[in-house]
């Protein structure tokens, strides 16, 4: 009887640790965060076309490249940045504006610009800053595949090319500058510019291939950059994207996670 | 990459240097003056770019003193940038592509592709000012410019020279010793005005990672670049 209680009650204190916490919240600096629930994806699929009345050999070469990519589970919920963090949101925590794109290079409100010009080590500086600013330990970079999962938004393929242009600052030649966050439309669980604006590091150290491997790095020379920047094209803006450091500095930044604490 | 030149380096260099042109007596080899960016042996000095839309995964290899770059993998292109940056320069290069292969020399590149081009690809547009990830402002075209067709040799070796002069910059294009074009542009086009980048060897991209971007293909992914006597002067 109590081994049927317990089998009763997981679904509901499951439910129960879903529902305690809000889908979204803001923080002491203005950081917007969506609540992303755990869920699973395909990393790494690579399944390159061929035109159509191709050469024969094309076929034969690109199914010998193709890769079917692995599961990736992502066990606990967490709160990630609604948009890329901001100028006015390094400032508030860093005292310094390193951002390329403010002043005379916009026509709009850089606050609202993301901040860029960071390295990986001054986007760890920022999430030791706010911790204790808030006496907390709960910010941190993404992981590449919370960053990868909540980007997504439950899009296994690709994204076409007309969407992303919808969701994206970026793209041959169509934009030169960072743009406010949220200009552009979000993706299918609420996230803004997960795709182009500025590059994003997440926490995880760059393997030099094409994709992440199922177990992460345990050490490296450069972080890996997701989502690619203003300056990138609907190529490589796209969730799939395992690009890393330096990139071209005017677009690289990031955005913050926070923790669900029991 | 070892950036250091060690003396076995550069006495290997000059052996397959010398070796390399005098199996093609049309290019003239790197003018006086000039120092070698691509040391003839390994791709010291030169690293991939990460965050490229062409692909972040291409092969470089020194095959009898040419430096070839492959596609890696199947459709995935990529750029060769010089670790170093350069202002105002004229550079020096012989390129072999295979024919159909898209390619460019990227000038005053950022490390995420956004550059002057010089374009390089056959049948095209060869020797032609692009921008790629960049706006060029018209620029002026001073005097008449030489139809492509008249110097490029497919499948053999070209030479390229390339002077570029100034912040809003002034560039002039030779071909196998032929002036292709002069230009003077109004305003220097470099995102956020910065002065300065790295010279980039491009490979043009092929395929998407899936059919799902809207499946679109193009080119022959067993096409490779070949680059060799590649060398600078700065301009001071």
């Amino acid at each position: 009887m109590r081994g049927l209680l317990m089998t009763l009650a997981a679904p509901v204190l499951a439910a129960v640790a879903l529902v305690a916490q809000a889908p979204t919240l803001t923080n002491s600096i203005g950081v917007d965060f969506v609540l992303i629930q755990p869920g699973s994806m395909i990393v790494g699929k690579f399944e390159p076309p061929v035109p159509k009345s191709a050469d024969p050999r094309l076929e034969a070469m690109a199914k010998a490249a193709a890769q079917p990519g692995f599961p990736v589970t992502v066990t606990r919920a967490f709160y990630i940045g609604k948009y890329e963090v901001t100028q006015a949101q390094w400032k508030a925590v860093m005292k310094t504006n390193p951002a390329i794109f403010q002043g005379d290079r916009v026509t709009d409100d850089a606050d609202r610009h993301p901040v860029e010009n960071v390295t990986w080590d001054d986007a760890q500086a920022f999430i030791r800053r706010l911790n204790a600013l808030e006496k907390t330990d709960v910010y941190r970079l993404p992981t590449e595949f919370e960053w990868e999962y909540a980007a997504r938004a439950g899009e296994d393929a690709d994204t076409p090319w007309a969407v992303i242009r919808e969701r994206a600052v970026a793209g041959y030649n169509a934009f030169f500058s960072t743009q406010m966050v949220g200009s552009k439309k979000p993706n299918a669980w609420g996230l803004y510019d997960t795709q182009g604006n500025v590059w994003e590091w997440v926490q995880d150290f760059y393997n030099e291939k094409l994709f992440a491997d199922p177990t992460p790095l345990r050490s490296g020379k450069v972080h890996v950059l997701k989502g690619g920047g203003f300056a990138a094209d609907v190529k490589n803006a796209i969730p799939a994207t395992h690009a890393a450091g330096p990139g071209s500095k005017f677009d690289v930044g990031f955005r913050i996670v926070r923790d669900v604490k029991p | 990459m070892n950036h250091r030149w060690w003396p076995g380096t550069i006495i290997a260099t000059i052996i397959v240097a010398s070796v390399s042109l005098g199996a093609s007596a049309q290019v003239a080899g790197i003018p006086e003056g000039f120092t070698r960016i691509f040391n003839g042996k390994n791709a010291d000095g030169w690293h991939w770019s990460r965050t490229v839309h062409h692909g972040t995964t291409a092969v470089a290899k020194v095959i009898d003193g040419v430096l070839t770059l492959e596609p890696h993998p199947y459709g995935q292109g990529g750029l060769l940038l010089t670790d170093k940056s350069y202002k105002d320069f004229e550079l020096y290069l012989e390129a072999r592509p295979d024919p159909g292969f898209n390619s460019g020399i990227f000038l005053r590149s950022t490390e995420g592709g956004s550059a002057y081009q010089i374009e390089l690809v056959r049948p095209g547009n060869t020797g032609a000012l692009l921008g790629e990830q960049l706006r060029i402002t018209q620029p002026k075209y001073l005097g008449a410019r030489t139809d492509i067709n008249t110097v490029w040799k497919d499948g053999e070796w070209n030479s390229m020279r390339i002077r570029m002069v100034g912040q809003a910059p002034h560039l002039t294009l030779w071909i196998n010793g032929t002036k292709m074009w002069e230009v003077e542009t109004p305003t220097n086009d470099q995102i956020g005005g910065f002065y300065g980048g790295m010279i980039g060897l491009q490979l043009h991209w092929t395929s998407t990672y899936t059919a799902g971007a809207g499946g679109l293909s193009m080119g022959l992914p067993w096409l490779v670049q070949r680059f060799r006597n590649i060398a600078i002067k700065e301009i001071k």
